[in-house]
């Protein structure tokens, strides 16, 4: 486009000028929504295996304090790609806010009751993660139109029921893969959805 | 019968300002200058005019140590740019 003197427009030119602008600030809304859920997804993920993993080895429960790691893990990523991202222009659109409050609405309450679980009495703690998750998941992609993360957020709200069925040895591992078809492949494609449209 | 069009809105600049500030909620004056290729100077001219109309708010802060202005569009602003796509509309028959 080139530079913008303070140059008069015709009603043609001037509704041309609005559109493309619109157009423009469409484009930049999806840039990197794809990199929360990597984030997460991940830590999830990750931490999950190792929660598994000792326990499994060592037969001792203790270990479980370890999934004190994903909320540690998650938010210090979390910071650092806020860091990095505050380095670029800044734009919040309404999208990007009811988004915001989604998330931290689910996160609070997931910290919450993961907390009650360890501390006061014990529930399916698992089951009610990937529902809480699962609506986040799904809210998002019905907020931005983006449709494999509705699907992946429904179809892991389904899939929580089988954790019920399930126990803890086998419960962890599907835990771990609800995570990755419900955030981690749906986070890859959306980067590489924005990324092309950026091209 | 042709509306009259609101002179702040015949500049090219104030024009792409205000269709964007429209479509998001705030932006910073970095991210106007980059989608509308501006000088900073020009920028700087023409939001404070839209600013002094009621069209715009602007608020000054610091990203780090940097100093930072965002820009969020008013009911004002919003009210005067939907008469000006109506009053468009007269003009080319829409």
């Amino acid at each position: 486009m080139e530079t913008k003197q303070d140059r008069q427009l015709n009603e043609k030119e001037s509704l041309e000028l609005i559109a493309r602008m619109i157009q423009n600030t469409k484009q930049k809304m999806e840039e990197g929504r794809g990199t929360m859920f990597l984030i997460w997804g991940y830590a999830t993920v990750i931490v999950t295996m190792i929660v598994w993993g000792t326990v499994l080895y060592t037969q001792n429960f203790t270990w479980q304090f370890l999934w004190f790691l994903l909320p540690i893990s998650g938010s210090i990523a979390t910071l650092i790609y806020k860091k990095q991202e505050d380095k670029k222009p800044r734009v919040t659109t309404y999208i990007d806010r009811i988004i915001g409050y989604v998330w931290t609405v689910s996160g609070i309450t997931g910290f919450l009751l993961s907390m009650v679980s360890i501390f006061v009495y014990t529930f399916p703690i698992l089951f009610i993660i990937i529902l809480i998750m699962g609506i986040g998941t799904t809210l998002t992609g019905l907020i931005i139109n983006f449709r494999p993360l509705v699907i992946s957020g429904a179809i892991s709200l389904l899939c929580s029921v089988l954790l019920s069925f399930l126990n803890w040895k086998l419960q962890l591992p599907l835990f771990s893969l609800i995570f990755i078809f419900m955030m981690i492949i749906p986070g890859h494609y959306l980067n590489y959805k924005a990324g092309k449209a950026h091209v | 019968m042709f509306k009259e069009l609101d002179p702040l809105f015949l500049s090219e600049l104030r024009l792409a300002v205000m269709s964007i500030l429209i479509s998001v909620e705030e932006a910073d004056f970095v991210y106007l200058k980059e989608k509308t290729n501006a000088t900073s100077g020009n920028l700087s001219v023409q939001i404070d005019k839209l600013q002094q109309a009621g069209y715009i708010d602007i608020r000054k802060t610091f990203k780090g140590k940097r100093p930072q202005t965002i820009c969020k569009i008013t009911f004002q602003g919003i009210g005067a740019f939907e008469k000006y796509i109506e009053a468009l509309k007269s003009y080319i028959n829409l």
